[in-house]
């Protein structure tokens, strides 16, 4: 009986996780699916989505790599108090996130008065969809990236430096190269956690349709009228999630075998 | 030429040294933690040099009066350290030419590689190389760049017995041929006969000698140094 029970435990935990998945795809025909792509509300979510994911993993890129090098090389209080913040957004709920990005960015916020005077309005506009995409993903690839340029052995960098490279060449030959599982991990997470994002989203840029009414939005909004293409988002959303696990994974595969003599 | 007057204070540990390097193979020797690597180090610019000065044929590569230093990158100075920190993803031919790029670095990179007898392993990884073949590439890097001197971090130590006494002879000929101070640092006694050069004794941060290897033989200037000759003659 006690040997039992931890595989009857196992069992139960993997149907909750399955279930759902299962239910999902069984419910959706492949016409259904194809019928609920054409859907004018999946169309403008999709690229919608595909547009401020990309723009979003792209700043990412550009802004979090200088801010996890930094953090990779210059260890101390200031390093640390940086990580605490970049880690923050991971574990804040995301209406939380939504409330703080109005409260910051929103008309009547910390810097809506300066950002008025420039002309630019920002809550309910796809720039909203960008930033709060940004702010509750950019967490991800920073911790991944700073993970792996600390595990860069210094001394590579050195022989680099002796051997004349300056700082670009030493980062994008040796430290980026060396880094690269770490840094396409976490951006590939960084971009699946921001295609993902729904409260924040909905709550600091709203709920328009071609606007800022991204995938998940969309599904919520399908939800009240038709549920086909809320169905063959979610299938579309579940296949891509899929997909960048599977690339992870062959990233750790591929980085295995390389290991090997 | 390299001449140095320095002070490095790091962890609590002070090393306090003014050296001159002539032309070929300088041995460094002296008990762990006296300062031998991070003498190196400090050359190179990869530690911070309290007080003191750096000059290379002439070139002043530090001045702390002067509060100038010269980036790492620019003090045309080769280091092989103690595991080669080969790079991983590159090939032996691409480490090789790391340090000059375009046409005229593959071909000086090839001709070194040629020189070092490594030529037929330019297109493989350091993964798939030996423990010697890593040394020697290491030190074909360090030279394809040109450098005005050479830091050596105990380049046989990390060898079994049969590959370090194989590769000790090709070292030491490389080194003594180049017509720029090289500073080997050994914890053993055939290296340093082998190379033929003064000998400098550091202790604690300090120098405790500058000798040639049969003055360092015949009396040596320590406790050290007669516990490093006693064992290499009971091995003889």
């Amino acid at each position: 009986m006690l040997r039992v029970l931890p595989v009857v435990a196992a069992l139960l935990m993997i149907a909750v996780l399955a279930t759902p998945l299962l239910a999902l795809v069984l419910s959706t025909a492949p016409g259904e699916l194809v019928d609920g792509l054409r859907h004018p509300l999946a169309l403008s979510a999709l690229r919608l989505s595909l547009f401020t994911t990309s723009t979003s993993l792209g700043l990412t890129l550009l802004l979090g790599t200088p801010l996890a090098w930094w953090m990779a090389r210059h260890p101390g209080p200031a390093e640390r108090a940086a990580s605490t913040l970049v880690q923050l957004p991971i574990v804040v709920p995301p209406a939380v996130s939504g409330l703080a990005l109005l409260l910051a960015f929103g008309r009547r916020g910390l810097l809506g008065p300066l950002l008025d005077r420039a002309g630019w309005t920002l809550p309910f506009t796809t720039a909203a969809v960008v930033l709060a995409e940004l702010f509750v993903s950019a967490p991800f690839y920073v911790q991944s990236a700073a993970a792996a340029f600390r595990r860069l052995d210094e001394d590579l960098l050195w022989v680099a430096r002796s051997l004349g490279a300056g700082p670009a060449r030493r980062f994008f030959r040796v430290a980026l190269p060396l880094s690269r599982h770490g840094v396409v991990t976490g951006a590939a997470l960084s971009w699946a956690r921001a295609l993902g994002e729904f409260g924040a989203t909905l709550m600091f840029a709203g709920n328009l349709q071609g606007r800022t009414q991204t995938l998940p939005l969309a599904i919520y909004t399908a939800l009240e009228t038709d549920l086909r293409p809320a169905k063959a988002l979610s299938v579309v959303m579940v296949a891509v999630a899929l997909a960048v696990l599977l690339l992870l994974g062959r990233g750790t595969v591929l980085e295995a075998v390389r290991a090997r003599p | 030429m390299l001449d140095l007057e320095l002070e490095v204070v790091r962890d609590g540990f002070v090393l306090e040294v003014s050296l001159s390097f002539s032309v070929g193979p300088t041995a460094l020797v002296g008990p762990n933690g006296a300062g031998k690597s991070t003498l190196l180090r400090a050359i190179l610019g990869a530690v911070p040099v309290r007080r003191g000065h750096i000059v290379l044929d002439g070139r002043t590569l530090l001045d702390t009066r002067r509060g100038m230093s010269v980036p790492g990158e620019e003090r045309c100075v080769g280091w092989v350290p103690q595991e080669y920190a080969l790079f991983p993803h590159l090939s032996v031919l691409e480490n090789t030419c790391f340090g000059r790029a375009g046409a005229a670095g593959r071909a000086r990179a090839g001709a070194v590689l040629d020189q070092l007898g490594l030529a037929s392993l330019a297109s493989r990884r350091p993964g798939a190389l030996s423990g010697g073949e890593r040394q020697k590439v290491a030190l074909a890097r360090a030279l394809a760049a040109e450098p005005r001197a050479l830091l050596l971090d105990e380049p046989l130590a990390a060898l079994d017995a049969d590959t370090r006494e194989t590769t000790r002879g090709l070292l030491v000929d490389t080194l003594r041929r180049l017509a720029i101070p090289s500073l080997v640092v050994t914890h053993e006694m055939r290296d340093v006969l082998a190379l033929g050069g003064p000998v400098v004794l550091l202790e604690a941060g300090r120098v405790r000698s500058t000798a040639s290897p049969e003055g360092f033989c015949a009396s040596p200037p320590s406790e050290f140094a007669r516990a490093l000759v006693k064992g290499y003659v009971q091995l003889t």
